[in-house]
């Protein structure tokens, strides 16, 4: 675990055994009761890295998943105790505590039929121990007012996991009327519109982070608000997510005495209906997880979650060089310094906007990181170059892991430019990685390009393993490639024009 | 930035051939940043440090203190890692120029960046 991470941690756990101690005040029922709660907790994850998301929980928390594969959802089981942990988790967008799951839902035939029994499903759920955990889980999140005021603003709040299939249907309690393409490139990508909004994010979050300390949990007599939020994919359905979020809604408040809210809410309660399986839940992140590193944002700039996805399959070793050559706003590369921290990262980039954006991002999480841990200084292991992708100011050889997401040729450059860019970046991408051991992680929509690109680079890369994502609606992949021990020499023939080929001998 | 990037970029001119490298560093703006010490990190990088271009960069910032080259046992050496732990992640250059000691060529470091894109004659064949 990096410096960061420990830190973080103990803070969490700090604050968590404080609210013990309140809780012991003020509750009169037992304490040993909650301490040995175990429940499900359902993520949401980019659709495609559900292994990889397995993997963390594996390492991090210790136990093991069950993978709801394509549908971008991993369940796993923790106690209690273990929840600070899971908001670090890194490769999560958003996480949910697990009401109660059914597997082979029996849906009656008539629409009104299928409400009724929505609604009388409210009063029988196990309710109880999923909002103890809650109740904890709020205690330690930080007083968010002022984003909820900014994220009404530019209309993001509503969007929710976006998984962008096509048979999804997604549609809140009250029709709040986004187009739901749009949402969903929204969610991969952030839009420059609301950059201004974001980047005052940080300054408030830096501002309230002081008062986080001394935040005990606040007893709440006043009535609890909350929304429900129905996410409804299947060609069967004879109802509306829109309907069964109302209905099911509906009992929720009756059952509770809860006030109906949709933008100022503490309990977020999720329906899932995918054919015949069935999740209810109560969401445990207001906002997702993956805007976390980046404060300025460019035209597709990457989720945090989908560079760690990307960083992790290829398995960072301590001190491992890892060089984005595409860096973008930096994404990639700011994840990799936050998470492998004993590795070197390298954000590159040819156009000066973007590494400034990248610059700025590395010295906003340096602030940020500087005011949670309260160190005087701190520096992470992250340099920012603006070079050209086809002529890399790195040594042969010198690089043990590339990852980067390409142009796509949709929101930056364009298909045509892509066929002579990307043999280019492959060519050059070999020269720098370490034979034998060298890898890279490439993300790209352009599949076509990409496959005839490498195709005749066989001597060089060797795909290992694809990963097809989705971003934004657009059906992407993550190539994984393993550098071969093959050299690569470069040669000058007789006039003096430079040729990339194989090594025939070492060189000397 | 740091040298430790330093050590790794050769301009890949067309034209000139790998002898392009180490590349001068001259610093006009410095900035030392107090960095947490990790010794098992430090000692791990040793291995990939190029020591002559390191030494004159550390020349050229009239950092003193630098170790010569690794010295045996270096691992368990706490000041030697704690002198390199110093000059490879405190030291950052935040203006000043890279330069080639082939063809000469300047390429300047701003705000902690350096510019390494190469002009469209320099890449023609």
């Amino acid at each position: 675990m990096s410096d960061v991470q420990e830190a973080t941690k103990q803070l969490l756990d700090v604050n968590l055994h404080e609210n013990w101690r309140a809780n012991q005040v003020t509750e009169s029922g037992p304490r040993s009761e909650s301490e040995h709660l175990q429940v499900t907790i359902g993520a949401t994850v980019p659709t495609g890295f559900e292994q990889t998301a397995a993997d963390e929980v594996r390492e991090k928390l210790g136990s093991s998943c069950k993978i709801s594969k394509d549908r971008g959802k991993i369940y796993f089981d923790i106690s209690v105790e273990s929840l600070a942990q899971v908001h670090c988790l890194r490769s999560v967008d958003n996480l949910f505590v697990v009401v109660k799951e059914f597997k082979d839902y029996q849906f009656k035939e008539t629409k009104e039929e299928v409400l009724k029994d929505f609604e009388e499903l409210a009063g029988k759920l196990p309710w109880s121990d999923p909002l103890k955990v809650w109740k904890i889980n709020t205690s330690f999140k930080k007083k968010k007012t002022k984003r909820k005021k900014i994220n009404q603003n530019s209309g993001r709040e509503k969007i929710d996991n976006g998984q962008g299939d096509k048979t999804d249907e997604k549609e809140d309690k009250k029709g709040f009327t986004n187009n739901t393409l749009d949402s969903h490139i929204l969610d991969y990508y952030e839009n420059p519109a609301i950059k201004e909004e974001i980047s005052t994010l940080v300054g408030d979050d830096l501002a309230s982070s002081k008062d986080e300390k001394d935040e005990k949990e606040e007893t709440h007599p006043k009535v609890l608000k909350f929304r429900v939020t129905c996410n409804r994919a299947g060609e069967k359905h004879c109802f509306s997510s829109n309907e069964a979020a109302r209905d099911f809604g509906g009992a929720v408040q009756d059952y509770f005495k809860w006030k109906a809210d949709m933008t100022n809410f503490d309990v977020e309660v999720l329906l899932n209906i995918h054919d015949n399986e069935i999740v209810v839940g109560i969401a445990l992140t207001e906002e997702s997880l993956h805007r976390r590193n980046i404060t300025h944002f460019g035209p597709t700039t990457l989720r945090s979650t989908l560079a760690y996805g990307m960083l992790r399959l290829c398995a960072p070793q301590p001190t491992d060089i890892i060089v984005d050559p595409m860096c973008g706003t930096g994404a990639i590369p700011i994840e990799g310094a936050t998470e492998w921290s004993n590795c070197y990262h390298i954000a590159g980039d040819n156009n000066p906007l973007a590494v400034n954006r990248a610059a700025n991002n590395i010295s906003s999480l340096l602030t940020k990181s500087q005011i949670k841990e309260g160190k005087v200084s701190w520096s992470l292991p992250i340099d920012a170059v603006q070079w050209d992708i086809c002529n890399l100011p790195l040594r042969t050889g010198s690089v043990d892991i590339i990852v980067t997401d390409m142009p796509f040729g949709k929101r930056m450059g364009s298909k045509k430019r892509n066929w002579n860019l990307y043999p280019a970046c492959l060519r050059e991408m070999s020269r720098v990685c370490k034979p034998g051991t060298g890898r890279a992680a490439l993300l790209t929509q352009d599949k076509k390009c990409f496959t005839k690109a490498l195709s005749g680079m066989g001597h060089v890369w060797r795909k290992v393993h694809t990963v097809w994502v989705n971003i934004g609606g657009l059906h992407a992949a993550v190539y994984l490639l393993k550098r071969t021990p093959q050299l690569l020499f470069i040669l000058q023939n007789k006039t003096g024009k430079e040729l990339l080929g194989d090594a025939k001998n070492e060189d000397g | 930035m740091k040298p430790l990037p330093h050590n790794l970029p050769s301009p890949h001119v067309r034209g000139v051939g790998p002898r392009g490298f180490p590349l001068r560093l001259q610093a006009t703006e410095v900035r030392i940043n107090p960095v947490e010490f990790n010794p098992d990190f430090v000692a791990r990088m040793i291995p990939k440090v190029e020591w002559a271009a390191l030494l004159e960069a550390a020349d050229t910032l009239h950092l003193v203190e630098v170790p010569k080259g690794p010295i045996e046992g270096y691992e368990h050496d706490e000041k030697f890692l704690r002198q390199m732990h110093h000059v490879l992640l405190e030291v950052d250059v935040l203006e000043g120029t890279l330069q080639c000691p082939e063809s000469g060529r300047l390429f300047p470091i701003s705000r902690g960046i350096p510019n390494m894109l190469l002009s469209d004659e320099e890449t023609e064949t």
